[in-house]
């Protein structure tokens, strides 16, 4: 928690944050004055997800990813939470900016979905070409703009050239410049409501998309092209797409694996908001489950290690996974009976 | 294990999610093992592949156009959309041959995509 100032000297408090987009999403609401943490705002905005979309390609490797599409997130919960947001887009860069230095010099802090990559104050770890990353300009300040990206623990200065080549930066899932700031935001909202409609959606997202690629299917899925891989592709590519699945299970902002201890934590919050234990319970659920999906990731480390023990094998790791997928199904499945009995 | 060490100590920490001692979920900054090492393997990947290309635009083989497109972590269509230049004509130009006869207009629009100089881009680093 640190405090910084917007333009008109209104104080505004950054929260070190996990993941970019419901970082943002709780950020703007606090600054407003709604008090959401960020495993609630993930929680409401039914964050959580799991899809393999082997025809979508990131650096040469099929897509694994643990959460809902970008922009999700922020779209779902500013809808259950109530308030109105103003949300643009430019083609022109040169707009973009200006626009977002007139309303910055009102006082208002504006979210913006940038380019990873082009980001001047990232590291090497973090740089790929990932067209949604989600952060707030708190001012203008000379040669730059003060940012508060909330996966990193403090403040950042950034260029406003390579602010504006991340914004505008071309490839997969393009921002064209996305801005969105509060106009206003709806004071005391109904959290119990919004939190049954998270949960209810999150379970059909998971276990009632009848295609092979998402939710408890997407796992199995994938777990069975892991076990096959080694036979089809040849040790070194096996090993190449585990080490892809694992850094989206652990890497790409996901607090730890792939978003499903952010998850526990929600649950957390919610059993201490409706006084239920059925959520404590679940919460306990769904903390055995990430800690599955940590048994997977350090099983995949060693195999890509090369710790060449014979008890480490590809159809080890595929089946972690498919257990995950069951305990997956199971728990949605608690879920969509408990969250019919919580009354709002 | 250099590698990981090196790539986590640069820049800031990120944030996990941990339980503390009465089950609470608290953020902490220390990343987990298997992270570091599929990070490290795959930035190993990466940097092997720059190198590769690197020594093959040497030879004479690539143009100098392939080494920062990859330096840039992009595809032909991605360079394509980003320079407005149409992907086969961004295919064409990562042959060496090609990319020698090219016009100052065509390379300024990809020394913009891919934040290079109009130096830098004729020739690849030495070493």
């Amino acid at each position: 928690m640190i405090t910084e100032y917007t333009a008109t000297g209104k104080p505004f408090i950054h929260y070190h944050a996990a993941h970019c987009e419901s970082g943002v999403t709780s950020a703007l609401f606090r600054n407003k004055g709604v008090d959401i943490s960020e495993p609630m705002a993930f929680g409401i905005g039914s964050g959580i997800f799991f899809a393999h979309l082997p025809f979508m390609k990131s650096l040469g490797h099929p897509v694994s990813t643990f959460r809902s599409q970008p922009g999700a997130i922020f779209r779902k919960t500013v809808k259950r939470l109530g308030g109105e947001f103003v949300i643009k887009s430019f083609r022109d860069p040169k707009k973009g900016m200006d626009e977002l230095r007139q309303v910055l010099r009102t006082g208002q802090v504006v979210g913006l979905k940038t380019n990873l990559y082009w980001l001047p104050y990232i590291s090497e770890r973090f740089r790929f070409n990932f067209g949604s990353h989600n952060l707030i300009v708190l001012r203008e300040i000379e040669n730059g703009f003060r940012i508060s990206d909330p996966t990193f623990e403090y403040p950042v200065d950034c260029s406003a050239e390579g602010l504006q080549k991340a914004r505008f930066a071309r490839g997969p899932m393009e921002g064209s410049g996305y801005m969105y700031y509060p106009k206003t935001v709806k004071l005391n909202p109904d959290l119990r409501e919004a939190c049954i409609k998270g949960m209810k959606d999150s379970c059909n997202m998971m276990i009632r998309i009848p295609l092979p690629f998402f939710g408890v299917r997407g796992i199995r899925f994938l777990a069975k092209r892991v076990i096959q891989s080694e036979g089809k592709l040849g040790i070194d590519e096996a090993r190449r797409n585990l080490g892809a699945v694992v850094r989206w299970l652990e890497e790409v902002g996901t607090g730890g694996s792939g978003f499903r201890y952010m998850y526990a934590a929600f649950f957390q919050e919610a059993a201490e908001l409706f006084g239920s234990e059925d959520l404590a319970e679940l919460s306990h659920e769904m903390t055995v489950i990430g800690d599955t999906w940590r048994d997977f990731s350090v099983m995949s480390a060693r195999i890509i290690k090369q710790r060449n023990k014979p008890e480490e094998t590809f159809a080890k790791a595929g089946g972690l996974m498919l257990i995950c997928a069951g305990r997956e199904e199971n728990f949605f499945k608690n879920l969509d009976q408990v969250a019919r009995k919580l009354k709002a | 294990m250099e590698l990981e060490d090196e790539i986590f100590n640069d820049g800031l920490p990120k944030a996990y999610y941990k339980q503390n001692d009465n089950g609470q979920y608290v953020l902490e900054t220390d990343a987990p093992w298997a992270e570091k090492v599929s990070c490290a393997l795959i930035i190993a990947g990466n940097r092997a592949r720059l190198e590769e290309i690197r020594k093959a635009v040497l030879a004479g083989q690539q143009s100098p156009l392939c080494y920062y497109m990859e330096m840039r972590q992009m595809e032909p269509g991605m360079l394509a959309k980003a320079a407005g230049i149409v992907v086969f004509r961004v295919r064409r130009h990562l042959r060496p041959e090609i990319f020698a006869k090219l016009k100052p207009s065509v390379l300024y629009r990809y020394t913009k995509a891919l934040r290079v100089t109009m130096e830098e881009l004729k020739t690849v680093p030495n070493n």
